[in-house]
Parts: C-alpha cells; structure tokens; sequence
C-alpha cells in the first residue's frame, strides 16, 4: 500500500515535472551593441527583436515554450563579443545563438560558436569572410558584402554610366570589404577607381580629402559610412560645391532616417544601396513597419528588418528541430526555406560562401526628403531623378 | 593651379579646425597646471555641455552659440563641485596609488557616459541651424579667381568664437588679482599658500573654469558636429595631446599645440591619406615626449630668457 502511494506520488510528481519543464521559458540572450559609437544600430534591432518575441509569444510561443529575450552589451567590442557568447553556451547552455552588429564582433562570435559547435544566426554583419571559412555552425541572413552594391550597381551601369569613380570608406571590417568589392566591380566593367581612401570613423573634418576628390574630378563618389559619418560628407561635400555625377552610399549610414535627418538639404539625390526598406512587397514588412513606427516614430531600417525576421527563423528552425541538440538544429537550420519580411529565407552553399541566404538588394535615393526604392525597377517605389543639378544651382 | 587650391583649402581647414581643438586643449591644460592632474574626463564634461545646448536648441530653439553663455556657467559649477567634493578627498588620502586622481577622473567620466546613456539613449543628435550650411567661396567674391576656396560660416564663427574666449582667458589670467593667484598657485603651491592665497579655492575655481572653456568649447562643436553618449572619449584624447604639445599648464602653448595639431591632421589627411590622421596624432604625441620634453612652452620660455 505504502509502496503504491509512494509510486502513484512519485508518477504525479514527475508528470507535474514534465508539464513545468513543456512549458517552461525559452531564453535567449542577445548580444549587441547597447553602448558606444554603434549603439543606435544595437537599438533598432533591440527593439525589432522585442516585436518578433511579443508576436511569437502571442501565437504560442516556440512548441509551447515562452521565448524569454536578454540581451547583453558588446559595445561592439569583439573580445566582449566572445566573452558573452562563451558564456551563452558553456554556462546557460543557449542551444543557438543569435545577434551582434559590427563584422568585428560576428567574426569573434562565429568563431566561438563553430568551436563549442553551436549554431549562430548572423543577422546584419557583411563582412564577406564570415560565410567563407567553411563554418559548418554559422549561418548568415543578410547577403554579404560583396552583394550589397548590386542594385546601385544596376542603377550605375545602365543610366550613370560612369568612366571614373572615387572610393571613401571607413576603416572597419564592413567598410573595407565594401569598398574592396565595388572596386572590384569597378575594375570589372571598366570604371577606373581614381582614389580608394579609408577614413577613421569618427573624424570631424573631412574637407580635406573631399578636396582632393574635388580636385580628380570622378564622375562617381561612393561611400562606405555609419550614419553620423554619412551625414557629415554630404554637408562637407556641399560647403565644398564637389559636383559629381552620382554621389552613392554603401548601405549602412546612408540608408536609415537619421542620415536625412542630419544632412538636411544636403542630402537630396543621394542614392544608396540596402537590403531592405519599408516599401518592399515581402509579406509582414509593412505590417512591421508601421508597427515599428507606431512605437518609436521611426520607421526602422535594414538592420531592424534583419533582427525581426531573424527570430522568427530561428523559431522555425527550433520548431522543426527533431532535439534542440546543436546537430539538430543545425539540420533543421540547414533545411530552412521560408519567407520572412526580410525576403525569402533559404541557407545555401554558392560561391564560396556557405549557409549564406542571398536576398536581392535594392538602391534608395534620397526623393524630397525621403527615401524612395529607385532600383531594381520591379521593386522602385518612386522614378529615379537623374541628372543631379549641380551645387551652385541648387536654391 | 589645382595642386595649389587643394593645399589652400587643406590649410584654410586645418586652421579652423585648430582652434576649436586648441579650446579643447586650453581647459585641461589649465586643470593640469594649478592642481597637477590630468583630467581624463575633460571629454565627457564636453559632451554634458553639448547635451545642454542640444536640449536647449530642441526645446526653447535657443541657438547653440547663445547656448555658450548657459552652458558654461553650468559647467563652471559642475567643475567647482567635482573639484570640491570629489577630487579634494581623494587627493587628501594616502593611497598605495598616488595616480588615484587620474582614475577618478576615468571614473567620473564613466559615469557621466553611462548616466547620458540611461537619460538620453545612444541616439546621434545634432542641431540643425538654419544657416548650418551657409558658406562664403572665394568666387563670389572675385569672379575671375583661378582657385575655388570656400569657407563654412559656421566653422568660422565657431573659430572667431575660441579666439574671443582664449583672449577673455589671457586677459583674466594676467591682469585680474583672482587670475594671478591662479597663476602663483600653479607655480608653486607651497609658496602660494604662504603668502595668503586660499589655494583650495584657487582650485575649485580653477577646475570650473576648464570646465567651463570645455563646455563652451562642445556648444561650439555641436553645430559642426554631431552628439552621442560615448563622444568625449576621442576628445579627451585630443586634449590630451594637445596639452603634451603645449607643455603641461601653458595656455599660449595649448593654443600653438592646436593649431598645429590642427593643420598637421589637415596635411595628413589630404597627403598621407585620412586614415592616417590618428596616426599622426600619435606620431606628434610620442614626438613631443621624446624630443620636447616641456612642450611648445619651454621654446617659449627659452626664447623669452634669451637663453
């Protein structure tokens, strides 16, 4: 009798057990820039990934587990980077990691993850190596570096049709690689690269080199920027009167709100290449826009559209896993082919590059103060304005 | 004709660009003279300063260069208080450490960034002056010129504006009874103390006003410039070399050290490449140590000696 009650308690206790550990918290911590220079971009993404987490935990959650979010500072710092991660996956056991901005800070993680073999998501960092050193545990969401210019590209090749072009770019990993491939393009379909020149972020007076580009005379000037240094060139460029035919930004800095916000004026007819705006036709991206915008007055850049569908492809990944075993999921990520209002999800070997998803990238120019989708055409949410006038005879 | 345009603008902006790096250098370099440390959180009192004109350009539309005259009275009293509450204890403690003052200074300032951080968020802001992008070329004034030079307004006026507070500083310093006590105590404070100088006060006062040159120093940089949590950083470093270059406690040598800190980050940019320019810093930094131990202001004082 003693010995049954025992039994019958001991059955209740575990089934109690089983229930609590079903519908136990997912957590999951997110490393990201909070502090420093890269802050603002650790932010809009900070905040796309609290939307994905409100909205999956409102259908349900992952299998019926609520998904917990932490995230912790990098300040985009790569050794803080690693240090946060191996702690991830040696003490709490995070069975995949997801975040960071700046290239630096992926690299490290990438690294980190491939050793403890643990699959990482890598969601807006381009520089280009990160898919292409045969990591088996590292899969990458947003196209990389080398990709980024295609749609000012096309925009350049078939109306700009430039002969020179002169290259700024920060000195970062993501500045340097960007830079590294649009003179490779250049190069390729015969445009001379008259300067390629790295600046610190940072700087405060740029006229200087903005002289010399002035002086060459390059019928293109493209930029490699965070948000604050874009601003910044195109002031400086204008106090300058540096006319060119197209003044073209690489993604980043030149592709988020603040940048008009900053250059004013200075800012008209810029075009830009990005992964992403709020006007693209992928399903969820305008309900996430206007969602974004509703709750910080902004509307988010590529960055934020990366962080939100990140989450929901980890969640499907973590769904469709067999265990959340790291050679599970790392399966299940493989297997991946879904649409996110990123653009369709698919991790493939192509090019060199492995678990890489290649999203088409499209070209903003600055229309009156806003940012309109010129470029590829399919996507243009405005016509484009070419030729520019020149500075002294704008008003 | 070209080459010669680009070396002249190069310089037109190096020098502009000095002078705003020379009021950087002219608060520490007063700080370090009277009390002997080295304010390492002259940076981020900066930014406090900036953060004060932006919120007053934002909320009551008051332009960042009339900010200068509420901004800096603010910092003078910050200054005052850091000296008399913070830094005055712990110079009295006997530590393992004697460079216990240096890392207070790091950890005021990393307070100051995390409290910016918490209150404000890590946005860039900036203040967007109607006239932000008014400028003067060389051709307007002189159709037929062969070279096109072009000046902002704004980087001028901000210019003209450190001149006036460096001189207003000179004229404070060397001809007022309160400017000579400072002067004496930073000679020798033993010997100023023995003829009657309250030499604490000295301090605290003289702390504000570093404080205060850096503060208007921020309003005048936030129009050229842009504004974030983490920004003194780069600048303190600035400060820093500048006060090195100068010689320690100099101000006419804080003054030299920036502009040529200035124009030799100017030439570097357009002639080494940009990337460059933290480099030469450096370069300037470890030169100055090495090969003019007291600074821009021992050539001074030689020369003034005739020795």
């Amino acid at each position: 009798m003693k010995k049954a009650i025992t039994s019958a308690l001991f059955s209740m206790f575990f089934a109690f057990g089983a229930v609590l550990a079903h519908a136990a918290d997912l957590n999951l911590t997110i490393p990201l820039p909070l502090t420093g220079k890269q802050a603002k971009f650790g932010e809009i993404q900070k905040r796309s990934y609290e939307i994905a987490a409100a909205e999956i935990n409102a259908a349900g959650g992952v299998k019926g587990n609520k998904l917990v979010l932490k995230f912790e500072d990098s300040g985009a710092k790569p050794d803080i980077a690693r240090g946060i991660v191996e702690k991830l996956i040696d003490v709490q056991k995070q069975p995949i990691i997801i975040g960071e901005y700046t290239s630096a800070c992926a690299k490290a993680v990438a690294a980190v993850s491939e050793e403890r073999k643990t699959p990482y998501l890598v969601v807006v960092s381009g520089n280009d190596d990160i898919t292409q050193a045969n990591y088996k545990y590292v899969f990458r969401l947003n196209s990389p570096n080398a990709y980024y210019a295609d749609g000012v590209l096309g925009f350049m090749k078939e109306v700009v049709k430039p002969k020179t072009i002169a290259i700024l770019y920060e000195s970062s990993d993501f500045g340097s690689s960007g830079a590294e491939e649009m003179a490779k393009h250049a190069e390729a379909s015969g445009i001379k690269v008259l300067l390629k020149e790295k600046y610190e972020s940072g700087a405060v007076d740029f006229k200087p080199i903005l002289s010399k580009v002035k002086s060459l005379r390059p019928d293109v000037l493209y930029m490699v920027s965070y948000v604050m240094d874009a601003s910044l060139l195109m002031r400086q460029i204008k106090e300058l009167r540096l006319d060119a035919n197209l003044f073209a930004g690489g993604a980043a800095g030149f592709a988020i709100p603040e940048f008009i916000d900053n250059a004013k004026d200075a800012s008209d007819y810029v075009v830009t290449s990005t992964l992403w705006s709020p006007q693209v036709k992928y399903a969820g991206a305008k309900q996430y826009a206007e969602k974004y915008k509703k709750q910080f007055g902004d509307y988010p850049s590529y960055h934020g559209a990366a962080a939100y569908a990140a989450l929901f492809v980890a969640k499907d990944a973590l769904e469709r896993a067999k265990t959340w075993s790291p050679e599970d999921i790392r399966a299940a990520m493989k297997a991946t082919k879904m649409q996110t209002a990123f653009g369709p999800v698919q991790f493939v070997d192509k090019n060199g590059y492995q678990n890489q998803n290649f999203i088409p990238t499209l070209a903003l120019q600055v229309i009156k103060g806003q940012h309109e989708t010129i470029w590829p055409k399919s996507m243009a949410s405005a016509k484009f304005l070419y030729p520019m006038p020149k500075w002294r005879e704008r008003k | 004709m070209v080459q010669l345009e680009v070396l002249l603008q190069t310089i037109v902006s190096g020098l502009l660009l000095g002078g705003l790096y020379a009021l950087i250098g002219l608060g520490m370099t007063l700080i370090m003279g009277v009390m002997k440390i080295i304010n390492l959180a002259h940076g981020e009192l900066m930014m406090v300063a900036m953060y004060i004109a932006y919120w007053m350009f934002t909320l009551m539309g008051v332009d960042p260069y009339v900010a200068v005259f509420i901004a800096s009275p603010v910092l003078f009293v910050i200054g005052i208080l850091i000296q008399k509450y913070l830094v005055t204890p712990v110079i009295k403690v006997e530590s393992i450490l004697p460079e216990n003052q240096v890392i207070l200074t790091v950890g005021i300032g990393m307070v100051l960034v995390s409290l910016a951080t918490v209150f404000f968020k890590s946005d860039y802001r900036s203040t967007p002056v109607d006239y932000a992008s008014t400028t003067w070329y060389l051709s307007d004034f002189w159709a037929n010129s062969p070279i096109e030079l072009s000046v902002s307004l704004l980087w001028a006026v901000s210019f003209f504006f450190a001149v006036a507070i460096t001189l207003a500083l000179w004229f404070f310093l060397s001809r007022t009874d309160m400017g000579k006590q400072i002067r004496a105590t930073s000679q020798d404070s033993d010997a100023a103390i023995l003829m009657g100088i309250n030499v604490n006060r000295v301090r605290a006062l003289s702390f504000g006003l570093g404080a205060a040159i850096v503060g208007a120093a921020g309003c005048l940089f936030i129009p050229l410039y842009y504004l974030y949590p983490a920004l003194g950083g780069q600048f303190t470093l600035i400060a820093f070399v500048i006060t090195i270059l100068g010689g320690l406690g100099s101000i006419i040598g804080a003054i030299v050290g920036g502009l040529i800190l200035g124009v030799f980050e100017s030439l570097t940019s357009t002639y080494v490449g940009m990337g460059w320019a933290p480099v030469g810093r450096f370069v300037i930094f470890v030169a100055a140590l090495v090969f003019l131990p007291g600074g821009i202001a021992s050539i001074l004082k030689r020369k003034r000696l005739g020795k």
